[in-house]
């Protein structure tokens, strides 16, 4: 288990300089950089002492080796757009909203996903299932700034409930959190419904009805529980996955969340902020997927990790 | 008298529990997604909303474009012309309660002059400060600049022709604290902690991930043009109309930008809230003059009578823009009904000048490209259904084949300054309100290289001239020089739609002699009233 993680942690630090690399290059490979392209360009002496300023006028791989050099030490660097601060404090302010919806979106819409494909595969081909199967397809196919728009006319201007955007206040977090929680709703349904009716025919749940157990127990105890190995695995990126998704959601939402630093890190060429942000979420990928798989170990013990793994 | 007490304490707690609850606060949208200082003077590109609100000018405009004494409370001119002297607001200080000085006027732009201003073109082109050119490129020292603090509340600038219009131009000229700056360098204008206001409003806080900002008034404020509502939300989200329209829906934002699809419906449910507001800009054709077949008077005078404006603006833009009859927006000083009265719809005789010209019918003409450049906002929704709608006039009218080549704001920019292609549509917005802004773009090479001795001798005069009727009048003459030798084409004038909830009022929500409402945030959010 410990060469295991090692082994996977080793994978991690090769996962995080690749990408980089990869990410510091293709940044700087698309033409123009952060002083190129306002409407009235700056003089060619200004942004040659702007750019010796921010040590963008060195050879490529010195300015890569400085950048990983500071990441190493901890220090991400001071955003070409808030220059006042640094990479991390701007990082700081943002990401408590997009935790507080995103974590709540995946959690709520997870478990209500799962609820949804039991009943649905428990009660296959009834009504149930075929209004679970339409809010799947609905939640994935419905782009998140469709379902983001109609809540808002619904639950704010027609009702008139809730608030339609903003921050602050709890009620103002329940439109967004309902707009995230559409897509792991839909994907734990499907999921859990074709999972759970899997696990149903399978031949050890015979033998436990013939041994006389519940209904109850066969399913929370057996069923549920083999069913839920393939869920595990997408629930922690899926979380992840809120840090980019969030993009619609926010703007739909009005939230100063991460969301929107996605986008102007990249049109303002900040280059300390797309680096933190792309590394940031490597990170967090890759830790989501390990920590996946060991609970993935854990639930299924015929699964072993490490130089037995099967 | 214990009851008494007791009444007054009870009166006196109940006031200052509804103090936050009578709090007016009005949301809107903010300018700018990009913000990365709140100085204007730092950068008006990567400016944060409320850069301009924070501070005063010297100089305003009110919603009649009336220029108004702000942080000057009056000028001077010298017999020369050559020097202006303002005269600072004795009472003014900082929101910290340090005296605001000319030194702090001199400073703003003698860093901006140093630092790589990116408006710094500006304070060459519409200021003409002495030495301006020298000290931004480097070949002379700063304190050559014609800008000197006389005394703690006397500015004296030094142009290198008389400009006229420099009380106008000084309107964009804000302070910066240099007390503030001695202590935290640039970064002042970067965290609510060390932004220091001259202005009728403080920053209260600033969420730089979605660069919203919340403004309160300023106390220490003693100038004109006084807030009175208590805060300004200048949400940068909302700039979307997309987002901002669900949001006004629902009562959370006061007002609101609307987009070409959005009109009808909320003209329909808000008709009396809909406010039209000007854009001072001017989208029109320019030609190269020197490449057949626009080397010709006739064909490009052809092309100025074959546009039917009002049918251009009123159906296919669907009213996000008015039609354009001169160079000058209607409303902007020097706008001249004289001249605007003649570009009117005539196929007929646009017609016989292209005969005139040796195409009859379109016949022999060359097949043309017009090129126009991707943008956003106003002009993003109305160049290329623009376009489309006189590739089929001009097809319809005067036989000629035109095509449409879309480019990046960079290449076309570049194409036309190289003169690779023979027509553009060009857009162009104001940057100081004087008519010489935008007779300047064709003055002496200017921006399409134009060189014609008659335009050039009369504005070169309208800019020095002294009285304001000669010079409207010599302009006049120099826009009829441009219309008969049919320099450009006029087309439209964009105006932005907005919705704006009932509960806002005041001057700032009752139009102006134009019928506009005033759009320029440093009249309207002090007069501005919420219920």
């Amino acid at each position: 288990m410990i060469v295991y993680l090692i082994k996977r942690l080793l994978s991690v630090a090769v996962t995080f300089f690749i990408v980089s690399l990869v990410i510091f290059l293709m940044m700087h490979a698309v033409p123009g950089g952060p002083f190129t392209e306002k409407d009235m360009p700056l003089s060619e002496a200004v942004k040659a002492a702007l750019n010796a300023r921010l040590g963008l006028d060195k050879p490529l791989w010195v300015q890569y080796v400085n950048y990983m050099a500071g990441v190493l030490q901890g220090n991400w660097g001071v955003p070409y757009q808030s220059p006042g601060e640094t990479v991390i404090s701007l990082l700081q302010q943002a990401w408590l909203p997009s935790l507080i919806l995103g974590g709540s979106g995946v959690i709520i819409g997870a478990a209500l996903g799962i609820l949804i494909g039991m009943a649905a595969a428990l009660k296959r081909n009834s009504w149930i299932d075929y209004l679970a199967s339409t809010l799947s397809v609905l939640g994935l196919t419905i782009p998140v700034f469709v379902i983001s728009m109609l809540l808002i006319l619904i639950f704010a201007v027609w009702l008139n409930w809730l608030p339609a955007s903003g921050w602050g206040k709890p009620e103002r977090w329940i439109l967004p959190i309902a707009a995230y929680a559409a897509i792991p709703l839909a994907t734990y349904a499907r999921y859990t419904r074709s999972a759970m009716l899997d696990t149903l025919n399978r031949p050890f749940v015979t033998a436990l009805r013939a041994k006389g157990l519940s209904e109850t127990r066969i399913i929370f105890q057996h069923v549920l529980r083999n069913s839920a190995i393939p869920m595990v695995t997408v629930f922690l990126p899926m979380f992840m996955g809120t840090a980019t998704g969030s993009i619609f959601v926010e703007a739909m939402f009005r939230i100063p969340g991460l969301g929107s630093y996605f986008v102007s890190s990249i049109t303002n060429r900040d280059y300390p902020l797309e680096m933190a942000l792309v590394l940031m979420f490597t990170i967090g990928i890759c830790f989501a997927y390990l920590i996946s798989d060991l609970v993935y170990a854990w639930l299924n013990p015929r699964i072993r990790l490490g130089d037995d793994a099967q | 008298m214990n009851l008494l007490l007791k009444l007054a304490g009870s009166v006196a707690l109940a006031a200052s529990l509804m103090v936050p609850a009578l709090a007016q606060t009005v949301t809107v949208p903010g300018q700018s997604t990009t913000a990365t200082y709140m100085d204007y003077m730092k950068t008006v590109y990567a400016r944060a909303a409320g850069s301009d609100m924070i501070q005063i000018g010297l100089t305003a405009f009110d919603k009649d474009f009336n220029l108004t004494p702000i942080a000057a409370e009056s000028w001077s001119q010298s017999a020369d012309g050559l020097t202006w002297t303002f005269k600072i607001r004795p009472e003014l200080n900082w929101s910290d309660g340090e005296p605001l000085t000319a030194e702090d006027f001199v400073f703003a732009l003698q860093h901006a002059a140093t630092t790589g201003y990116d408006f710094a073109w500006y304070w060459s082109f519409a200021g003409g400060i002495k030495n301006w050119d020298d000290v931004t490129a480097g070949k002379a020292d700063v304190s050559t600049l014609g800008l000197k603090a006389v005394d703690d509340k006397t500015l004296e600038v030094t142009t290198t022709a008389p400009k006229p219009y420099l009380p106008s131009v000084v309107s964009l000229w804000y302070p910066v604290p240099k007390h503030q700056f001695d202590k935290y360098g640039e970064e002042w204008s970067t965290n609510v902690e060390t932004i220091v206001s001259s202005g009728p409003w403080v920053v209260k806080e600033w969420v730089k991930s979605n660069n919203t900002v919340t403004l309160a008034k300023n106390p220490e404020y003693q100038g004109p043009w006084k807030p009175e509502i208590d805060e300004v939300v200048l949400d940068s989200s909302l700039g979307l109309p997309e987002v901002g329209v669900p949001a006004f829906l629902a009562g959370d934002v006061d007002m609101t930008s609307l987009n070409t699809g959005q009109v009808a419906m909320m003209r329909q449910r808000f008709a009396d809230q809909i406010h039209t507001n000007p854009v001072f800009a001017t989208q029109y054709i320019s030609f190269d003059l020197e490449k057949a077949p626009f080397d010709n008077t006739d064909v490009r005078r052809a092309f100025y009578y074959a546009i039917n404006r009002d049918e251009l603006t009123s159906t296919v833009l669907k009213d996000i823009a008015i039609p354009a009859h001169s160079i000058l927006p209607p409303g902007f000083p020097g706008y001249s009904e004289n001249v605007a009265k003649q570009a009117v719809f005539d196929p007929e005789k646009a017609k016989e000048l292209l005969a005139k010209a040796g195409y009859p019918n379109g016949e022999g003409f060359p097949s043309i490209e017009i090129w126009f450049r991707e943008e956003g906002g106003y002009n993003g929704a109305i160049l290329p259904p623009m376009a489309q709608y006189l590739q089929s006039q001009f097809k319809q009218i005067l036989g000629v084949t035109m095509n449409i080549k879309v480019m990046p704001g960079k290449d076309w920019m570049e194409g036309m300054l190289a003169r690779k292609n023979n027509i553009y549509l060009a857009p162009y917005e104001y940057d100081y309100l004087d008519p010489s802004n935008f007779y300047g773009l064709f003055y002496n090479g200017g921006r399409h290289t134009y060189h014609i001795a008659a335009y050039d001798e009369l504005v070169k005069q309208a800019d020095s001239a002294s009285s304001w009727d000669e010079r409207v009048n010599l302009y006049e003459q120099a826009e009829q020089v441009m219309i008969d030798q049919g320099l450009i084409v006029p087309l439209t004038h964009p105006v932005t739609m907005n919705v704006v909830s009932d509960k806002l009022g005041g001057d700032a929500m009752t139009p102006n002699k134009q019928g506009f409402y005033p759009n320029w945030s440093g009249y309207v959010y002090t007069h501005l009233t919420k219920n």
